[in-house]
């Protein structure tokens, strides 16, 4: 079907999630990922967008195997990963990295640096000690931090240098796809827009496919080659990110590309904010999950449910509409930032470069902690 | 007649010289901060954590824990009364009636064991004298301004009976109830999707020009700064090191700070190579360059930096504290050769 090199699919793949037992009668279940069929290009940076508790972190563990589906298929390299088990499931993790948005819930707080970059090459047998003590200061050097930090603790460090531990953790084992769950989240805009330049270098240097979960759709338009648009754990859009964010082909995209606040001056929001909150999971909407908050249903979308159709363009929509509405999406140049603060900005970058030399997730600039 | 009428022409708020430090700390975390706000005006303060936004924000409420902060110096005068000189029954009087704050997280200010309805309620008998069935009745009026849908259920529900989205609604509904004439959020959407957040924007600025209440408001999204305010205050480490009109700040910023911290965000047009970065991070309080406090991070610093610059005007309200400003003088031609 789709020609091009996929090296992670799923299909129809759905997790239910037992919120409530009753005394009496079936237990209440929240279905947080709804039958999503995803297909994922090797090389490419593919990102998830979505309001919170639409399942993108649950789909993102699944992908991992973090957590295991209800149903449906996952396929690495056209392989069947649903259910693989032991051993198997160990080397297949090792193409499989994760990233997490907390760097510091998801560091042991007992290990030092060196330990906890080491253990992931320990677990899958590779190298001699020495080897690996090599290897750990390698992975130190490459995501900006020093040798001698591999003897610090976690707590030593600062959220974006946590986050580089995160990183070079995951990187030790030279995965194929890292998937990160909000890797940049959590940090201030400086920090982020170092780690964010980091994972660009990394997916270069390695040739890594990169899967990110982001709710900052700036840097989603940063980052992205494709994006996908989840609601109530299913996806309605997917489409590369300049034709998402300029063209929109579902009303549920163009609404959360109007919520944006664009950083510019005078330059207002489209009044048309959302109404409501996102519905329940546990009871989602009958026909389209989006209708209640649609401002284009029709009767036809309180009954049925549009499927997610694959356009000639390979990008795909779920809205009966899709054909005949014309969206609007962000103006092509994007957040329009004034020419004399782009100057400003050119003079600023060219001394940066300067003065440091080389690019900035080298570590020649963070020595400090 | 309030003594607030009598500073009319003046400003709403007038914070002058005001330094916080904690316990023994070798340097003050906000530093010489002065800043001034007129009736009806939005003030956004941005800079990254850790920056003293909060501090700054908890010690005009008079909520900063002291000790271990302790205040080395300033005022801060509120319609025409120092909040520093004030009695704790003073400031109870005029917070959540003259003044009042919304936080990040709404379960800072709501609490978890009362029905969101009587802790509306009780806030309004509190300053003003009325029954309770006038204060449930104007309970209800701020959760139907607020636009909590089916807001009489909700007037007996409990926080947690909330999505996220209500509950910053519900904490604005209280804030705003006895029409303060200062409002203070703190990073009030951060935590929120970005659908929701528009909602919480669009409100705070439809509820803003009826009640002529000014705002300060603290994030670190330059989007929301570009929508809300009237007037940027850039802080780093303490010390505002950029002011001014928020056409200006965003169109010529001239601190290698705020240009650092907007070139460092995605802009949302294609996308372009690298971001542009800030090397390193916020230094701690007990290693704070002496002179500018930028001087550890800044690709523009000089030996004379080893001396703080003061906040000079480069133009009308457009203050800017940086030996090196205005840039383009400094180095002639610089930006046209690297454009
Ligand atoms: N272990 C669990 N038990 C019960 N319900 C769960 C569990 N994990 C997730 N859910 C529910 O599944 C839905 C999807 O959750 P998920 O964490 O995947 O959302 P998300 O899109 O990552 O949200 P966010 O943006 O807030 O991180 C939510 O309704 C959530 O409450
Ligand atoms: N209770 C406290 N004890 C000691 N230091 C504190 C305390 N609260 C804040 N600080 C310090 O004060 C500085 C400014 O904090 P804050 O005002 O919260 O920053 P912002 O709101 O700009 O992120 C930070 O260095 C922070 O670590
Ligand atoms: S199917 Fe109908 S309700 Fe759903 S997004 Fe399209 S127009 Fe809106
Ligand atoms: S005074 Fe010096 S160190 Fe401080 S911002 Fe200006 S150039 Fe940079
Ligand atoms: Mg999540
Ligand atoms: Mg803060």
């Amino acid at each position: 079907m789709d020609g091009r090199d996929l090296i992670l699919e799923t299909r129809a793949l759905r997790r239910r999630f037992v919120t409530r037992k009753p005394l009496f009668g079936p237990p209440v279940e929240v279905r947080a990922v709804d039958g999503i069929d995803l297909r994922v290009r090797r090389g490419e940076t593919f990102a998830i967008v979505g309001e919170s508790g639409c399942g993108k972190s649950t789909l993102a563990r699944m992908l991992v195997r973090l957590i295991d589906p209800s149903e449906g298929a996952i396929r690495f390299e056209n392989r069947d990963i649903t259910r693989l088990e032991g051993a198997e499931l160990r080397e297949m993790r090792r193409h499989l990295q994760f990233i997490f948005q907390d760097p510091f819930a998801s560091l042991n707080p007992r290990m030092t640096v060196g330990a906890l970059l080491e253990e992931p090459l320990r677990a899958h047998g590779i190298g001699t000690p020495e080897e690996r003590r090599a290897r750990v200061a390698e992975l130190l050097g490459r995501v900006g931090l020093l040798p001698q930090h591999a003897s610090r603790y976690p707590h030593e460090f600062s959220g974006g240098q946590r986050q580089r531990i995160g990183i070079a953790r995951a990187l030790a084992v030279s995965p194929k796809v890292l998937i990160g769950d909000e890797p940049v989240s959590a940090l201030d805009v400086s920090i982020q827009a170092q780690v964010v330049n980091l994972l660009q270098d990394l997916k270069e240097e390695f040739a890594l496919t990169l899967i990110i979960i982001a709710h900052d759709l700036a840097v989603i338009r940063h980052m992205a080659d494709r994006v996908g648009v989840m609601y109530l754990g299913q996806l309605v859009e997917v489409a590369p990110a300049d034709q998402l964010f300029t063209r929109p082909r579902h009303p549920y995209t163009e609404a959360l590309l109007s919520a944006i606040p664009v950083p510019r001056v005078g330059a207002k929001r489209a009044a048309r904010a959302l109404e409501g909150d996102p519905p329940n999971p546990i009871d989602p909407p009958s026909g389209c999950r989006f209708h209640p908050r649609c401002p284009y249903a029709t009767e036809l979308c309180r009954t049925t449910v549009p499927e997610l159709a694959i356009g000639a363009d390979g990008a795909s929509v779920a809205c009966h509409r899709a054909q005949e509405l014309t969206l609007e999406g962000l103006a092509a140049e994007g957040g329009g930032r004034s020419p004399d603060a782009e100057k400003r900005f050119a003079l600023y970058r060219a001394r940066r470069s300067e003065r440091e030399g080389a690019n900035p997730s080298s570590p020649s600039q963070l020595t400090e902690i | 007649m309030t003594e607030g009428a009598m500073t009319e022409a003046g400003p709403l708020l007038e914070i002058s010289d005001l330094s916080i430090r904690f316990g023994g700390a070798p340097s003050n975390l906000v530093d010489g901060l002065s800043l001034r706000l007129s009736a009806g005006e939005t003030l956004c303060i941005v800079g990254e954590s850790g920056c003293g936004k909060s501090l700054t924000a908890l010690a005009l409420m008079g909520l900063l824990p002291m000790p271990p902060a302790r205040r080395m110096s300033g005022r801060a005068v509120f319609e025409g009364r120092d909040l520093f000189e004030l009695s704790l029954d003073q400031l109870k009087d005029i917070r959540g009636d003259r003044m009042a704050m919304i936080f990040q997280e709404p379960m800072t200010s709501l609490n978890p064991a009362i029905k969101v309805g009587e802790q509306i309620a009780e806030s309004v008998r509190r300053h003003r004298g009325v029954s309770r069935a006038e204060a449930r009745a104007h309970a209800l009026e701020m959760l139907c301004r607020v636009r909590i849908p089916a807001p009489e259920k909700r007037l007996d529900e409990y926080p947690h009976q909330m999505s996220g989205g209500m509950r910053q609604r519900a904490m604005i509904a209280m804030a705003l109830a006895n029409d303060p004439a200062l409002l203070i959020a703190d990073e009030p959407t951060t935590a929120l999707d970005v659908t929701v957040q528009a909602q919480v924007l669009d409100l705070m600025r439809a509820l803003q020009q009826e009640s002529g209440a000014a705002l300060i408001m603290i994030t670190h999204d330059l989007g929301v700064v570009a929508e809300m305010a009237d007037t940027v205050a850039v802080m780093y480490a303490g010390r505002i090191v950029e002011t001014g009109p928020v056409a200006r700040i965003f169109e010529d910023p001239q601190h290698p700070y705020t240009i650092g911290l907007m070139s460092s965000m995605p802009d949302l047009g294609p996308r372009g190579g690298r971001l542009v970065t800030i090397p390193g991070v916020v230094p701690p309080a007990d290693a704070m360059p002496e002179g500018c406090r930028f001087a550890s991070r800044c690709p523009f610093a000089a030996p004379a930096c080893a001396e703080a610059p003061p906040l000079r005007d480069l133009a009308e309200g457009h203050s800017v504290a940086c030996w090196l400003a205005p840039l383009e003088a400094v180095e002639p031609g610089a930006a046209e050769e690297v454009a």
